[in-house]
Parts: structure tokens; C-alpha cells; sequence
């Protein structure tokens, strides 16, 4: 028998609990976005509570309906899931705070919390479940709740966006859903544990190896690697602020999470084809991206131009495979999630003073004098944070990749690498001179007297500067722990199966 | 036999979903989605892990009688809800479209391309 462990439910659950809640006082605007913030705060319990018991005490499981693995669908915490679960949590509080105060109009249509929260159910969901056919349901709930949420934006192009998006997504799923399929009828089973177990013992069926490049191709679609980039921009910039800075920072961790899962658990035997692949598709988009978000016109859009270059990093990371380069690549997803948030929220409460809540440049150059002056310096703290300059933990990132790129040798693609971070500080430097330092044109640029509030950015930005300085001892000692689980497959395979494995009889 | 005839419909219903889904029309591209979604149940039904021709009874397998997949059945009928619940927001998403853009003709829905 597996060891049910509550906790797993408890951080699954409780926002879909609170999405319930919410919906039932859907009258009350303000009790709505209170309900959201509560749930977003028990959920950060639950999953702060799931990761210290990973740490301490190995792989934590619930098999669901005590329905034993691998006839039931198990949930699994091993670190990794747990440490995503927990970036995912820490995110979202940060999503929902804005939202409390939030002045968007959609924000106070009655579904949009419900859809929020709905979001992280997909979120927690997808990082936490030992089940493939599940893990496609839970990424499918987010890709709706995402889309619905961006239809619904302020932004006049949100709609059309939105239609963009689903319509590439859902081909995306449709090959999650094929290969997943492929999978089921090559070995019978969808259990993620069993599934590594018997291609660990080198049995390739010609179904299994097309699926391995089905599963690949629907997570790097997930995540905007270069083939499949060209929705994100748009989608991520016409979203409502709290939605684009969660889709930028956490959504797009939801195909980089797979894709670690494929070569650490699941294909292990074939990383080795995947990871120079992975690597040349991150060096592109390092490249595409950085260069697009210098020439772009709006400074949401810069931010998911530069998001699809820091994907480009960690993609990089996992394709150099070796320990210290996991780590690079995990700390910098780690990291990257709370930088790209609170800029991105930053520049959300930036595009809230003025009259069209546009954060094109030619709006809002020069308005950086009429915002309260904390905005500027946050703004350029976290510009500084997402090039690496120290002390931020965006400098802790790129040195631990770094490290992991010298290990592996791979000379060519980190002096790239390093040469296209510069690039990074060039544009967000940039930005900031256009915004708070030009002087203002009191022709072309109007403000309004009250924004956004600046509490949730704030918070993140305060939780960037301690990961860079305090915590960044005990950060990089619980990833190194996670990759040495991780690339140990074992470990997760007995968790599920501690009676040794599950047979099947086809 | 059956198997050819399973993989024939699966092929064709892929092809023509996958054309419907390019075409510049929105509402035939989202029934195109509809039609790889069934092209995709229709694959997962057919492959399943285990054969067998009699109902997957707890007696029937105790009697050593070699029994359908039954997971495959409760697979796909959770691969309807969600393409069904898909399908219509992308109706949805048209239909607003339609109004706002008066046309359906993805070319002419161009307000994003600056």
C-alpha cells in the first residue's frame, strides 16, 4: 500500500474549492476578490507544508479513492513537482493580490475569479499528478481558463488573441492527447512511474519513440520555444495584467516542467537525442527574443519577448543534461517566474495611469515623473534583476547556468549565451530611460490620478531581492537536492510502487 | 480487416481535419478542431491496450474469457467533455468575432498585425 498524504489534495483542491465559493457570491464583487486571495493563501500553506515534508521526508503520494497505482490515478510530489507547485503558489498569491485591487474593468466581471482560481487548480494540478492522462485534463483547464480569461481583457485585441491562441493550443493538445494515446496502447498503462519503469529496461516500441517527439513537440508548444513562439507575444500582452504576469512567469513553466519530466523520468534513454536539439532551440530563442523585445513598441510586449528568451536560458540548461546545469536550469525557472511577474505587474500599474491603460511607449514615455517615485525604482530593480547583475537572484540564475555550461564543455553556446544576456540588461534599461527619465510631453501624455496598487509587485520584487541575498544558500541547496532526485528515476518509481513494480498482463 | 478499416477512417478523418482547421474560414476551422478531436477519440478506442470480445465483467475474467479494454471507453468519454467544453468556447469566440469584425475570414481579422 502507498501512503496517502493529504497535503497533495489540500494544495489541488483548495482552489477549486474556492473557485466554487467564489462563484456562489458572485453578486458581491469585493467578497469575491477576498475569497480569491484567502484561497490563494491556504493553497501557499498547503504547498509550503508539501515541500517541507518532500524535503524531509522523500517522495510524498495519494493514491485517489485509495484505488492502488497503477490502476488508479496516483498524485505524486516528488521534489521537483513539489518545488513547482510551490514557485506556482507563491506566484499566484502575488496575481490575486493585484487583483484585490485591481481597477480593471474585467476584474469585476463575476467569473473572473472563479477563472483565476481555476487556473491554478490546472497549474497545481498538472505539476503534482503521477497520471498522464490527467496531466492532459489539468493543462487543458488552464489553457481554457487562461483563454477565457484574456477574451475577457480591457484590451480591445484580447478577443482576437485569445482565438489565436486556443485554436494553436488545442493542436498542441490534440498531440499531448496522440502520444499520450500511443503511450497507453504501447504498454497499457498511464502511470507515469510505470511507464519509466518499462522503458527503462530498453523496450522501444516504434509507438513509444513517435509519442516521445509528440509529447515533446505539445510542451515546447506550451512553453513558446522557437517553432511554436509566434501566439505569445500577443496573447501575453493584450491579457489582463494579473493574467499576462501569471502567464509569462508560471504557465509557460508548465512545458518546461514537462519537458524535464520527459528527460529525467520518462525518456531517459533517449535524452541524449532531445538535449542538443533542446539546446539549439533555446540558443534561437535567446536570440529571437532578446533582439525582438529591443525593437518593440510596447512594454508589456517587450516583457513576453523577453520571456520567450529566458525560456531560451533554461532550455538551454536542461539541453547542456549534466547535475550542475539542472540546477542552473531549475534555479533560473525558479527565479525568472518572480522577476517577469512583478515586472510585468509593474508595468501593468505603469499602463494604469494612463486614459487607454496602454503600455505602448508612445504612451507612456516620460510619465514615469507623474507616478509615485517607488514605481521607477522598482521598475529598474527588477530590469537589474532580469539582466544578473548582482546582488539579485537573477545574477544567482545565470551564474549557477553558467557553471552548469562550463561543466558540460559546451563553450560555443554559453558565449552566446552570455553575449545575449547583455542584450537583457540593454532593453530593460532602455525601457526605464523612456519611462522615467525622459521628460514628460504634456501633449501626447495624460494621466489619470490613481493607478493599480503597488502592493503585489512590491512583494515580489522584496521576494526577488531575498532570494538573491538571503535565501539563496538554502535555494540552491534544495535544487541541487531535487536534481540528484530527479536523476535517480528510481526514486520516484518506488514511491509509487513500493511493493516493487506493478504487473501487467497484456 | 477491421483493424485497416479503423486505421483508413482514422487517416482520413485526420487529413480532413487537419485541412479544415488551415482553411481561412473560422467557423470550418473550429469544426476542423471538432473533427481531429473525433479522429483522436475514434484512435484511442481503436488501439486499445487489451482485446478481447466479451464485456470486462469481474465474472468474465474470472471465467478466462479475454475481455475488452474498458479504460480507453472511460478515457475518451473525459477527451469528449474537454473538446466539447473547447469546442464551444471557440464557437463562442467566433461568434463574437463575427460581430465585432463583421466577417469570419481569419485574413481580414488582422487588428493585432501592426
Amino acid at each position: 500500500m502507498i501512503e496517502n498524504n493529504t497535503l497533495l489534495l489540500g494544495s489541488l483542491v483548495t482552489p477549486l474549492i474556492g473557485a466554487i465559493v467564489a462563484l456562489i457570491f458572485a453578486n458581491s464583487d469585493r467578497l469575491q476578490r477576498s475569497i480569491g486571495v484567502l484561497t490563494g493563501l491556504i493553497a501557499w500553506v498547503f504547498s509550503v507544508s508539501l515541500l517541507v515534508q518532500v524535503h524531509d521526508a522523500g517522495v510524498q503520494t495519494y493514491a485517489l479513492g485509495n484505488w492502488i497505482p497503477p490502476y488508479g490515478i496516483v498524485l505524486v510530489a516528488d521534489q521537483l513537482g513539489a518545488l513547482f507547485a510551490f514557485m506556482v503558489t507563491t506566484i499566484m498569491i502575488g496575481g490575486l493580490l493585484y487583483t484585490f485591487r485591481g481597477h480593471d474593468k474585467c476584474m469585476s466581471y463575476p467569473a473572473f475569479i472563479p477563472l483565476f482560481l481555476l487556473m491554478e487548480v490546472g497549474l497545481v494540478g498538472a505539476m503534482l499528478t503521477g497520471d498522464l492522462f490527467t496531466l492532459f485534463v489539468f493543462m487543458e483547464l488552464m489553457v481554457l481558463a487562461s483563454v477565457s480569461l484574456t477574451a475577457i481583457s480591457d484590451d480591445q485585441f484580447g478577443l482576437e488573441a485569445a482565438l489565436k491562441y486556443i485554436l494553436i493550443s488545442s493542436m498542441g493538445t490534440l498531440f499531448l492527447l496522440l502520444g499520450i494515446a500511443s503511450l497507453y496502447a504501447s504498454f497499457g498503462t498511464l502511470n507515469m512511474a510505470q511507464i519509466a519503469q518499462i522503458l527503462l529496461t530498453g523496450e522501444r516500441p516504434i509507438l513509444a519513440a513517435a509519442s516521445s517527439l509528440m509529447l515533446l513537440c505539445a510542451f515546447l508548444l506550451k512553453s513558446a520555444v522557437f517553432p511554436f513562439h509566434f501566439w505569445q507575444p500577443d496573447f501575453h500582452t493584450t491579457a489582463p495584467t494579473p493574467i499576462s504576469a501569471m502567464l509569462s512567469s508560471i504557465v509557460v513553466k508548465v512545458g518546461v516542467y514537462g519537458i524535464l519530466r520527459l528527460v529525467t523520468l520518462l525518456f531517459v534513454k533517449d535524452a541524449h537525442i532531445m538535449e542538443p536539439w533542446l539546446s539549439t532551440l533555446g540558443i534561437i530563442g535567446i536570440l529571437f527574443g532578446s533582439l525582438g523585445a529591443l525593437r518593440t513598441y510596447n512594454a508589456k510586449r517587450m516583457l513576453a519577448y523577453s520571456t520567450f528568451a529566458q525560456i531560451g536560458f533554461i532550455l538551454v540548461g536542461i539541453g547542456w543534461g549534466g547535475p550542475l546545469a539542472l540546477v542552473g536550469a531549475i534555479v533560473y525557472a525558479f527565479n525568472h517566474a518572480f522577476i517577469k511577474s512583478s515586472l510585468l505587474m509593474l508595468m501593468g500599474v505603469v499602463a494604469s495611469y494612463t486614459p487607454t491603460k496602454s503600455a505602448n511607449f508612445g504612451d507612456i514615455s516620460g510619465i514615469g515623473s507623474r507616478l509615485p517615485s517607488a514605481v521607477g525604482w522598482l521598475v529598474l530593480l527588477g530590469g537589474l534583476s532580469l539582466a544578473g547583475v548582482p546582488p539579485f537572484n537573477g545574477f544567482i540564475s545565470k551564474l549557477a547556468l553558467i557553471r552548469g555550461g562550463v561543466e558540460s564543455g559546451d563553450w560555443q553556446n554559453l558565449i552566446i549565451m552570455v553575449g545575449a544576456g547583455i542584450l537583457t540588461l540593454m532593453y530593460m534599461i532602455r525601457a526605464w530611460q523612456r519611462i522615467f527619465q525622459q521628460s514628460p510631453l504634456p501633449t501626447t501624455v495624460q494621466t489619470k490620478d490613481e493607478g493599480d496598487s503597488l502592493f503585489a509587485p512590491l512583494l515580489l520584487i522584496v521576494l526577488c531581492l531575498l532570494l538573491g541575498t538571503i535565501f539563496t544558500e538554502p535555494l540552491i541547496q534544495l535544487v541541487s537536492a531535487t536534481v540528484q532526485q530527479i536523476q535517480d528515476p528510481s526514486v520516484y518509481i518506488s514511491a509509487v510502487f513500493p511493493e516493487g513494480p506493478g504487473i501487467m498482463t497484456r | 480487416m477491421i483493424d485497416l478499416m479503423f486505421a483508413l477512417a482514422i487517416g482520413m478523418l485526420f487529413g480532413i481535419g487537419v485541412f479544415q482547421l488551415l482553411r481561412r474560414d473560422l467557423i470550418k476551422a473550429a469544426i476542423g478542431f471538432a473533427i481531429l478531436f473525433s479522429a483522436i477519440n475514434l484512435f484511442f478506442v481503436a488501439v486499445g491496450a487489451f482485446d478481447g470480445d466479451f464485456a470486462p465483467y469481474v465474472s468474465n475474467v474470472e471465467a478466462g474469457l479475454s475481455t475488452s479494454d474498458p479504460l480507453v471507453q472511460a478515457l475518451i468519454l473525459t477527451a469528449i467533455v474537454v473538446s466539447f467544453g473547447s469546442f464551444s468556447l471557440v464557437l463562442g469566440f467566433v461568434n463574437i468575432i463575427s460581430r465585432r469584425f463583421d466577417t469570419v475570414d481569419s485574413n481580414d481579422i488582422n487588428k493585432l498585425k501592426h
